[in-house]
């Protein structure tokens, strides 16, 4: 059966629509022998993330098996993930380094 | 397939075999092209678009492009008084044993003469390049970039790591793999650097980085737009590690960044870089003709919203986003799509991809050669 979800990297805290996602459709996400089921909280859209378990406010947040950015907030299993939520130090933030806005 | 190259008198074998028109300034253009039109057949052009350059940038882009693997003797076109001079981009193109010869307006005697004396000396190259020797080349001996322009969120999902698949396996062949744009390995570092060869390169690529990244936070932007959110990119981190994704899984052997600093480094996965002023087309196609000037054969090429572009070497257009794929089909080499559709493996399709490397080594057309698409 066609996979409505991606997973890049087996260690990856979130997976990526491959279609439109509707708020309490259970999707699997998996790759090599990583199978993740989870039910979705909210419609996320086509290339739009969404997280595989909790992940607590402060953590990275990983795609391809690299930071993508940090929690804001507590995100539940089967929230969207994105800039509401999730935040790089290079984008949104003022950079102490350089001091100004990125 | 066998891919059957073109002998070089240098060692190098080329996949395509053409003779260069090469204008030196914008000022030789017209007249280059006049001897391009007069023989279209088993040649190619390109030159520096400038004035009056002093660079040594726009001399060692021409002279390595000169040099290129496809090309089988040079002819170079200038006006006289620029900086970027023919004869000595024509004498370094000597060199490698390839003919080469040059020619100045302002000293042949203006356009009809040039055209004359250019004229002979073509005829005499084309003939002599169309009976270069052929010798059976292993994917060993291959050369290939990775480039993403009309970039959407399809590209970091799928094309791109579908690249860095048929790249592992270019290199599991004994093959070299690269892909440039530095400014879009942000928060790539650590991830590169462990994957260097050694502490110089480690220190390199964190260097380079770091030097692009400052640009970025100086100028005040990184490359990043509104409409990458929309796209459902949530950071410049998370756009650039669908760039990276090109890179695949091999060792970082090392930075390129002169032309020509390939000569004599091991097989394997790099990252290419322009030299200083040395940028003479612009867009995708001067990454395209950067990957050249670097020694490439061929490049793959990454699109979601649709680029047809093509240049020096052969392009194998990689499109998954299925919309663009069905609009655009005439124009893209490898349908990535099932991946997006979620109906085959990334792992399988790579190997798929590295297969159609193989085939435009041999002579398989791309769909921009077909079309003529000739950027420089």
């Amino acid at each position: 059966m066609a996979s409505k979800a991606i997973l890049l990297n087996a260690n990856d805290d979130v997976a990526t629509a491959l279609v439109d996602l509707q708020k309490d459709e259970q999707i699997n996400a998996s790759l090599g022998d990583r199978s993740v089921d989870v039910v979705l909280l909210q419609d996320i859209q086509f290339g739009h993330k969404f997280a595989l378990h909790d992940i607590a406010k402060g953590e990275d947040v990983l795609k391809y098996g690299l930071p993508i950015g940090q929690a804001l907030e507590d995100i539940c299993a089967g929230e969207s993930v994105h800039v509401h939520n999730c935040r790089s130090e290079r984008f949104g933030h003022r950079h102490q380094k350089y001091g100004v806005n990125a | 397939m066998k891919i059957l190259g073109f002998q070089r008198p240098d060692g190098q074998l080329g996949i395509r075999n053409k003779v260069s028109i090469i204008f030196t300034t914008d000022c030789s253009r017209f007249v280059a092209q006049k001897l391009k039109l007069l023989f279209p057949q088993g040649t190619q052009i390109f030159g520096y678009p400038g004035g009056c350059a002093f660079q040594d940038g726009p001399v060692n882009k021409l002279t390595a492009l000169g040099n290129h693997s496809s090309s089988a003797a040079a002819l170079v076109i200038g006006l006289g008084c620029e900086g970027t001079d023919a004869y000595k981009i024509a004498d370094a193109i000597a060199q490698t044993g390839r003919p080469a010869e040059a020619l100045k307006i302002n000293e042949a005697g203006g356009d009809i003469m040039t055209v004359e004396k250019g004229s002979h000396i073509l005829v005499e190259m084309i003939q002599n390049a169309s009976m270069s020797e052929r010798v059976e080349m292993s994917p060993a001996d291959l050369v290939v970039g990775s480039e993403c322009g009309g970039s959407d969120s399809t590209s970091g999902l799928a094309s791109n790591p579908l690249t860095g698949a048929a790249g592992d396996h270019l290199i599991d062949a004994g093959g070299t793999y690269m892909h440039e744009e530095v400014s879009e390995l942000m928060g790539c570092a650590d991830v590169l650097a462990e994957r260097a060869v050694n502490d110089e390169v480690a220190a390199d690529i964190r260097g380079a980085i770091e030097e692009a990244e400052a640009r970025c936070f100086e100028g005040g932007r990184f490359s990043w737009g509104y409409g990458n959110i929309q796209g459902g990119l949530t950071s410049i981190e998370e756009k650039s590690y669908g760039c990276l994704a090109k890179s695949g899984t091999k060792p970082l052997q090392g930075l390129l960044r002169s032309y020509g600093a390939l000569k004599g480094r091991p097989n394997g996965y790099y990252i290419s870089m322009s030299e200083p002023n040395s940028g003479t087309f612009s867009g995708d196609p001067e990454g395209i003709n950067q990957f050249a000037a670097h020694g490439c054969h061929l490049a793959m090429f990454t699109t979601g919203c649709g680029s047809t572009t093509g240049g020096l070497i052969p392009v194998l257009k990689v499109i998954a986003n299925p919309t663009r794929m069905q609009l655009i089909r005439d124009n893209a080499d490898f349908d990535a799509t099932p991946i997006i559709r979620g109906e085959r493996p990334l792992d399988e399709m790579g190997a798929e991809l590295y297969q159609e490397i193989l085939n435009t080594a041999a002579g398989k057309l791309t769909k921009s050669e077909i079309h003529g698409h000739y950027e420089v």
